[in-house]
């Protein structure tokens, strides 16, 4: 197999939440086997220690008190905001009754 | 137009004090060559107005003599967050999308009393090595207009190898800063993993991005590395340190250093140009008293998995926020939620994005998450550990930085794959967590440049600096 299928096209993109249209899909299938392929080489790789490594330098643990000590305007941040009503985020109906 | 920007800092940093130039004539200067060289798509945005306004400010004020930035103009790559200064990554995503505060980064760059000229041209989201991907339009490279400044960091590459700006900004994921250095000619370094905060760095692989300076040479990266370093609260994986001054061992010689040199770094996928001139540095090495030996080092040539792994799966998580709702570009016309994220993700990012938070959403997702994140976490420690081993009995780690020189704008467009092998030989140290830097060791018969690539063990970017002098002082 040298591609995705259509459905598999369409699987990945709903993990992603990405719209994917009827005409993209053909090149996805190819794309993003290609890709696959590729990470799929992993399994393939020999590692004598099965330790993780998460972050390349070692950090202290640092924690702070449970207190608020910044707050933001909302006036500030609506300015980035695509749509407001009053101090509240407006989105679409989320609750299909 | 009196060309001060051909100078060094140094240099402009004499006349400022002697009162014979003020930071006016620096930004306007600046603005006259980026209007001249708007072709080069160097710049998403500028900072013109304040810029200026800025500059006369700081022009009625006494110059900080011990200061040697004060006043000079610095392009921003826009990745990087600045107050009241459009933050677009390059993308459609962030068009309009204006920050309400500064990354740590610009903190200390205002602290140091420099000047932001711009924001640079990138690959959208930093995804990309030729910065083809820039919902902007590609910058071009100065060398060659026709060829690829390279990526992800290209725009600030583009700007300071044009000299429209002194100093500039990158970011470096998989090579994001080296790469472009090394197709332009310019000096670029990525410190090591943690010297300098996240902060405010818009993520793209969290556990590898890494924020430096791209310069015209090695002293004023060093000057530059200077401010930006240092522990963060507001970054919790950013180290601390004790001051140092990483301009000190410049000028010092390279006796007795010893350098290894992986056999994969020479191996056939490297043009014979390129090793041609990595021959010649040799030479210079062992002229001067350094050791160089060529070493088997293991898991080099399966980076590039584990990397597709690692950012493909933090960028989907990373950029999963981009969803419509409280900043950036929101879809219209959506009948639910769900629907909303779909759209606007659909037509916020563009391709090169969209493909590899789909692939990054399938590895993470259920058990995937084991055989492949985990997996390429596991060969991740065993690279480090390798790079450790060879620490140990060597002062550094050579190689070229780049397979080929930098490639013209229209040529392999249609290969997913290609993004990720320009930064072969360059992924290796964001694994590991090392800095590296890029410095120009020459260029091919069509003038166009060759990098060196010196990998030095964690937090010694100060000995990198200094035998990166002593070899561009030789390579002149």
């Amino acid at each position: 197999m040298d591609k995705l299928t259509k459905e598999e096209v369409l699987h990945v993109a709903h993990l992603a939440r990405i719209k994917v249209t009827d005409d993209e899909i053909e090149k996805y299938q190819v794309d993003l086997k290609k890709l696959l392929d590729d990470v799929d080489k992993i399994k393939d790789i020999e590692v004598e220690s099965s330790e993780l490594l998460v972050t390349p330098v070692e950090h202290e643990s640092i924690l702070r008190n449970d207190q608020d000590t910044r707050s933001v305007d909302f006036n500030e941040i609506k300015k980035n905001v695509p749509a407001t009503t009053g101090n509240f985020v407006e989105v679409p109906v989320m609750v299909n009754e | 137009m009196n060309n001060y920007l051909d100078l060094s800092i140094k240099e402009i940093h004499e006349l400022l004090v002697a009162k014979k130039i003020t930071p006016v004539d620096l930004v306007e200067e600046c603005y006259t060559r980026i209007g001249e060289n708007s072709d080069l798509n160097s710049f998403i945005t500028l900072n013109k107005t304040e810029a200026i306004e800025y500059a006369r400010k700081l022009a009625e004020e006494e110059v900080e003599v011990d200061n040697l930035l004060w006043g000079i103009p610095i392009a921003i790559k826009d990745n990087i967050s600045t107050k009241n200064i459009r933050t677009t990554c390059a993308s459609k995503m962030l068009e309009n999308y204006v920050p309400i505060y500064d990354a740590t980064v610009i903190e200390k760059v205002k602290a140091a009393k420099m000047i932001i000229i711009g924001k640079t041209n990138m690959d959208e989201f930093a995804m990309g090595s030729a910065s083809r991907t820039s919902y902007f339009g590609a910058p071009k490279n100065p060398v060659d207009k026709t060829k690829i400044t390279g990526g992800s960091s290209g725009g600030s590459a583009s700007c300071v190898a044009g000299n429209l700006v002194p100093i500039a900004l990158g970011s470096d994921t998989g090579g994001s800063i080296r790469q472009p250095a090394s197709y332009t000619g310019i000096v670029g370094m990525k410190p090591t993993y943690g010297r300098v905060s996240r902060y405010g760095l818009i993520a793209y692989g969290s556990s590898l991005d890494q924020i430096g300076p791209m310069t015209r040479n090695v002293y004023e990266n060093a000057l530059l590395l200077n401010t930006l370093v240092g522990k963060d609260k507001k970054d919790l994986t950013s180290v601390e340190r004790e001051k140092e001054d990483f301009t000190r061992l410049i000028g010092k010689n390279i006796d007795g250093m010893k350098i290894a040199i992986p056999e994969f770094f020479v191996s056939s996928i490297v043009s014979p140009i390129i090793i041609e001139k990595l021959n010649h540095v040799v030479e210079i090495l062992k002229e001067n008293g350094a050791t160089v030996e060529y070493v088997d080092m293991k898991y080099l040539d399966q980076v590039v998995t584990i990397y597709q792994i690692i950012t493909m799966g933090e960028a989907s998580s990373n950029l999963a926020r981009f969803d419509g709702v409280k900043f950036g570009y929101r879809a219209e016309n959506s009948e639910s939620v769900e629907d909303m994220y779909a759209n606007t993700r659909y037509e916020g990012f563009g391709t090169e994005v969209k493909r590899r938070i789909m692939v990054g959403s399938y590895l993470l997702s259920g058990e995937n998450a084991k055989i492949y994140y985990d997996k390429a976490l596991m060969i991740r420690n065993a690279l480090k550990q390798e790079f450790n081993k060879f620490f140990e009995k060597y002062d550094f780690v050579f190689g070229p930085t780049t397979t080929t020189v930098a490639y013209g704008l229209d040529e392999n467009l249609d290969d997913p794959r290609k993004s990720f092998m320009d930064d072969t030989l360059v992924m290796p140290v964001n694994m590991a967590g090392l800095p590296g830097i890029n410095i120009p060791m020459g260029k091919d018969s069509d003038n166009m440049p060759i990098g060196l690539h010196i990998i030095g063990a964690h937090f010694e970017e100060a000995r990198m600096y200094q035998i990166a002098s002593f070899l561009e002082n030789k390579l002149k």
